[in-house]
C-alpha cells in the first residue's frame, strides 16, 4: 500500500521536475567532456611572502615564499588536540648566495618569540620542508655559523616572513609588521 | 525557459525556507513563553560593539514556534530510546512540540516521538523498515535519512523527491541500510529551525562480520549539538528565511545527546567505541577526550583503510567519525571541544575550550583486558577490496569544478565596509562566532551562498548534471579566499558516496567512504563519486543557514537500463 503510494507521489513529483527541469527549463547537462584543469596546489591565499633584510651580505636581492599545506590527517584538515591548524610548511628561497661558511638556518617562532622551533637547513636548492603547529607565526632565515644549532637563532637575519593569519585585522589595524600593504596581496 | 527558472529557484527555496506566518497565528495566548523580539546576541562582553551597529535589527521577521506557548501545555522530553529493528519492520515516527529543562531552564522544543534526541534505530546491515511519519509541529517537514543509499523517493527533499509533509499529515518512508555504521535522521525544510530544536535522530547500521570492528567493551552513540539561548529563552529564529546567514547560527550551549551534561562510568582498561555525528547548525568541533588515546575507526559511509592513532577528532557538521577510546588511568576525564577561537577586534587567536561531557574511570580493572587488541592498527582489507574498483579512476580528468562563494547585498553599509576591508586573512576554519553581531544580523536577504559550476557559470539550482548509473565521476570543490566573506563548508551528497581523493593536491592515503566533507577556506577537495543509485538528488553545504540562503544543487542520476551495477 505505502510503496504503491509513494511511487504514485513519486511519479507525480516526476512530472513536476519535468515541467520544471525539463529541457526548456533548468537544462540537463549531460555528463561533459572532462574538464582539463591544473593541479591544486597549496593554497595560495595563505602563501608567506619572504622578504630580505640588509643584514647579509648578498641576500639584499634573495626572495622567497612559505606554502602550507594541512598536514596529512584522515579528517583532511589536520588540527592538534589544542586547535592549533597542522601544516606542512614548504620553504623556498631564490637569489640569496650560497654562504662562504656556515649555513641558512629556517626557523618557526610566535610574533612574541615566546616559541622558537627550528625547521631546518636550506639545502642546495634553496627549499626545506617542515611541520608546523601554529596559528600565527613569523618564518625566519638565519645565517648561523654551522648547521648545527642551539634552540634559537644566533646569526643574522637574511629573510623573514610572517603567516597571513599574522595580517588578521584589528579594529585599529594591521598585525605587528604593518609595512605590507593589503593591495600588494590583491586580497 | 527562463520562466520556468523563475519558477523552480523560488519554489525550491519556499520549500527550504517559509514558515509561514499564518501557521503560527494564535499561538500569543497571552502566555509565558520564550520572548518573540529580537535582541543582540548573547557575545563576549570584553567585545566592543561598531556604533553604527547599534539598534540594527535583521531583516528578516523574529520566530519561534514557542511563541506564547506555556511549556506545560507539552510532555517533558524523554531521553531518547533505542529501537532494535529488524528487516521488514515498521515504526511510527511522530514530529511533535516537546518541553525540555535544560540547565533548570524550560523551552519548547520539538521532539521526535517525545525524545531527546529521536529514537535511535539499530538495524543491520541490509534491512529494509518502513517508517510512518505523522508531523505534528506547526511548519512543514520532511525526514532525510542522511547518508544512506535509498531509493531516491524516500529521501526527504521538499521539491524534489516529496511534497513537504504539511503540519497534520503523514508520509511513509521505506529506508533501506546498505551500508554499515553510524548515520542519522533530520528535517530538510528550515533545517535552521527544525534540526537546532531537536529533530534529529541517529540510525546505527551493524555490520553482519562480528569482527567488522575491534573488541569494545561497549558502545556509545553521541550527538553533538549546541543551542543559542539568552537570558530571556531561545534566540528567536529568522522567520521569512534564516539569519546568521553569513556563518551559521552557532550556540553557547554546548549539547551531547540533546543534553549539556553527558556523563560515563567505566573501569580503569576500559575500551570504549564512540559513533560521534555532528548536527550542529554550524559549529565545526574539535573533541578531545582528556589525555586518553584514540584510535580512528570509521567515518560516514565506511570504515577507513587502516586505523590510526589521533589526539582529536575535528567533526564538521552532517560528519559522523568513529573512534575508539581506552580509558587507562582512573579519575575524571573531560570530553572537550578544544580550538583555538578568534577575537577579531584584538586580532587574536584565543584557546577555548569547552566541556562536553565527563568520563569517570573507576579504580576497579576492568575484566576482560583488550589492551593488546587495542594498542593493534587494524588494515581493513575489505575496504580496500571495495576501493580497488574505482582505483583506475583516480587519475581520470576532472569532470566537474565547483567554486563556493557568496554574494552579500544590503547589510548596513559599515558591515559591507569592515567585510571589504577585512579581507587580508581569513581563517581556513570558523571553529567559533567570531562576529557575533554582523553573523545575527546577516540574512538569507541579503546573502546568497552560491556553488558556482566553473565550466557553464551556472549557481546553485541552475545548475543540474546528469549521469548514468554506474558512472564514477570526480569533482574539483574550490573555495574561493576572494570571495566577500569565505567560510568553510561541509559538503554533503545525497544517496551516493564518495571518496576525498586529495586536498591541495596532496593525495589522501587513507580512504573512507564519505556523505559529508569538509572544505577549508582557500583549499581545493578533489572527491570521486560513486553513482550507484538512480535518482534525483541534492549536493549542499551542511551549514543549516547556507544551505537556506542558496547554497544547494540538484543532479540526476539515470537508471541504468542493461542490468548492470
Amino acid at each position: 500500500m505505502y510503496r504503491n503510494s509513494g511511487r504514485r507521489l513519486g511519479a507525480a513529483f516526476a512530472l513536476m521536475l519535468g515541467f520544471l527541469m525539463g529541457p526548456s527549463g533548468v537544462v540537463a547537462d549531460a555528463l561533459p567532456e572532462a574538464v582539463c584543469l591544473a593541479d591544486p596546489e597549496p593554497p595560495a591565499y595563505y602563501q608567506i611572502d619572504l622578504v630580505p633584510t640588509k643584514s647579509v651580505p648578498g641576500a639584499r636581492m634573495a626572495k622567497g615564499v612559505g606554502t602550507v599545506t594541512f598536514a596529512r590527517s584522515p579528517f583532511g584538515i589536520a588540527v592538534t588536540p589544542e586547535g592549533h591548524y597542522e601544516y606542512d610548511l614548504a620553504v623556498s628561497v631564490e637569489g640569496l648566495r650560497p654562504p662562504k661558511e656556515g649555513a641558512y638556518v629556517v626557523w618557526i617562532a610566535t610574533p612574541d618569540l615566546g616559541t622558537v622551533e627550528r625547521l631546518g637547513v636550506l639545502g642546495e636548492d634553496g627549499s626545506v620542508k617542515g611541520r608546523v603547529r601554529l596559528n600565527k607565526f613569523l618564518v625566519v632565515v638565519t645565517l648561523e655559523p654551522s648547521a648545527e644549532t642551539g634552540a634559537r637563532w644566533t646569526g643574522p637575519v637574511a629573510l623573514r616572513g610572517l603567516s597571513k593569519s599574522g595580517y588578521m585585522h584589528t579594529m585599529a589595524g594591521h598585525g605587528p609588521f604593518n609595512q605590507e600593504p593589503c593591495a600588494n596581496y590583491g586580497f | 525557459m527562463h520562466l520556468k527558472k523563475a519558477f523552480l529557484f523560488p519554489l525550491v527555496l519556499w520549500l527550504f525556507a517559509a514558515p509561514a506566518r499564518a501557521q503560527h497565528e494564535g499561538h500569543g495566548m497571552g502566555m509565558t513563553g520564550d520572548s518573540l523580539a529580537w535582541r543582540m546576541p548573547p557575545m563576549d562582553a570584553s567585545m566592543p560593539m561598531m556604533p553604527e551597529l547599534m539598534g540594527k535589527m535583521p531583516k528578516v521577521g523574529p520566530y519561534l514556534p514557542s511563541e506564547g506557548m506555556d511549556p506545560m501545555m507539552f510532555p517533558e522530553a524523554r531521553p531518547r530510546e533505542v529501537v532494535a529493528m529488524a528487516d521488514g519492520d515498521t515504526l511510527d515516527l511522530e514530529a511533535g512540540f516537546v518541553r525540555r529543562t535544560l540547565g533548570g531552564r524550560t523551552f519548547v522544543m520539538y521532539g521526535y516521538n517525545g525524545q531527546y534526541p529521536g529514537p535511535l534505530l539499530r538495524v543491520k546491515k541490509g534491512a529494509t523498515i518502513v517508517v510512518r511519519f505523522s508531523n505534528h509541529i506547526e511548519m512543514p517537514t520532511t525526514v532525510h535519512w542522511h547518508g544512506l543509499r535509498l531509493d531516491n523517493r524516500f529521501d526527504g527533499v521538499p521539491g524534489l523527491t516529496q511534497a513537504p509533509v504539511a503540519s497534520g499529515g503523514t508520509f511513509t518512508y521505506e529506508v533501506r541500510f546498505p551500508d554499515a555504521g553510524i548515520y542519522w535522521y533530520h528535517p530538510h525544510v528550515r533545517e535552521d529551525i527544525q534540526q537546532d530544536l531537536g529533530l534529529y535522530g541517529n540510525m546505527l547500521v551493524d555490520p553482519p562480520d562480528a569482527g567488522y570492528y575491534g573488541p569494545v567493551h561497549r558502545e556509545e552513540v553521541l550527538i553533538l549539538d549546541d543551542l543559542l539561548v539568552d537570558a530571556n529563552g531561545l534566540m528567536p529564529f529568522g522567520e521569512e528565511g534564516p539569519n546568521h546567514a553569513l556563518m551559521g547560527r552557532f550556540g553557547n550551549v554546548m549539547l551531547v545527546n540533546g543534553a549539556p551534561d553527558y556523563r560515563l562510568s567505566v573501569r580503569k582498561g576500559e575500551v570504549v567505541r564512540f559513533f560521534l555525528t555532528n548536527v550542529a547548525n554550524a559549529r565545526t568541533f574539535n573533541v578531545v577526550f582528556g589525555g586518553a588515546p584514540v584510535k580512528i575507526v570509521a567515518s560516514d559511509v565506511s570504515k577507513f583503510e587502516r586505523e590510526e592513532w589521533v589526539g582529536s577528532v575535528p567533526i564538521a557538521p552532517a560528519e559522523r567519525y568513529v573512534v575508539e577510546v581506552r580509558f587507562d588511568t582512573p579519575g575524571t576525564v573531560a570530553v572537550t571541544n578544544s580550538i583555538q577561537a578568534i577575537n577579531h577586534f584584538r586580532g587574536e587567536f584565543y584557546p577555548h575550550v569547552d566541556t562536553l561531557g565527563l568520563v569517570t574511570v573507576a579504580d576497579e580493572p576492568v575484566a576482560e583486558d583488550l589492551g593488546a587488541s587495542f594498542a593493534t592498527l587494524r588494515e581493513n582489507a575489505d575496504v580496500r577490496r571495495d576501493i580497488e574498483a574505482f582505483r583506475p579512476y583516480f587519475d581520470k580528468p576532472v569532470d566537474h569544478e565547483l567554486v563556493l562563494g557568496v554574494d552579500v547585498d544590503g547589510l548596513p553599509p559599515v558591515v559591507m565596509q569592515m567585510m571589504a576591508m577585512d579581507t587580508l586573512y581569513v581563517p581556513p576554519m570558523e571553529w567559533n562566532d567570531a562576529m557575533p553581531m554582523m553573523n545575527w544580523l546577516s540574512s538569507a536577504k541579503e546573502v546568497r551562498w552560491f556553488l558556482r559550476d566553473a565550466d557553464s557559470g551556472r549557481e546553485n539550482m541552475d545548475v543540474h548534471w546528469t549521469f548514468d548509473e554506474g558512472d564514477v565521476v570526480k569533482l574539483r570543490i574550490f573555495n574561493d579566499p576572494k570571495t566577500l566573506h569565505p567560510m568553510n563548508h561541509p559538503i554533503h551528497i545525497h544517496g551516493q558516496r564518495f571518496l576525498v581523493l586529495a586536498m591541495d593536491g596532496v593525495p589522501n592515503a587513507n580512504l573512507v567512504w564519505k556523505d559529508t566533507a569538509i572544505v577549508p577556506v582557500g583549499s581545493t577537495m578533489d572527491v570521486l563519486v560513486d553513482l550507484s543509485n538512480p535518482g534525483d538528488w541534492m549536493l549542499h553545504c551542511h551549514i543549516a543557514e547556507h544551505l537556506h540562503a542558496g547554497m544547494m544543487l540538484a543532479f540526476t542520476v539515470r537508471p541504468a537500463t542493461d542490468g548492470t551495477r
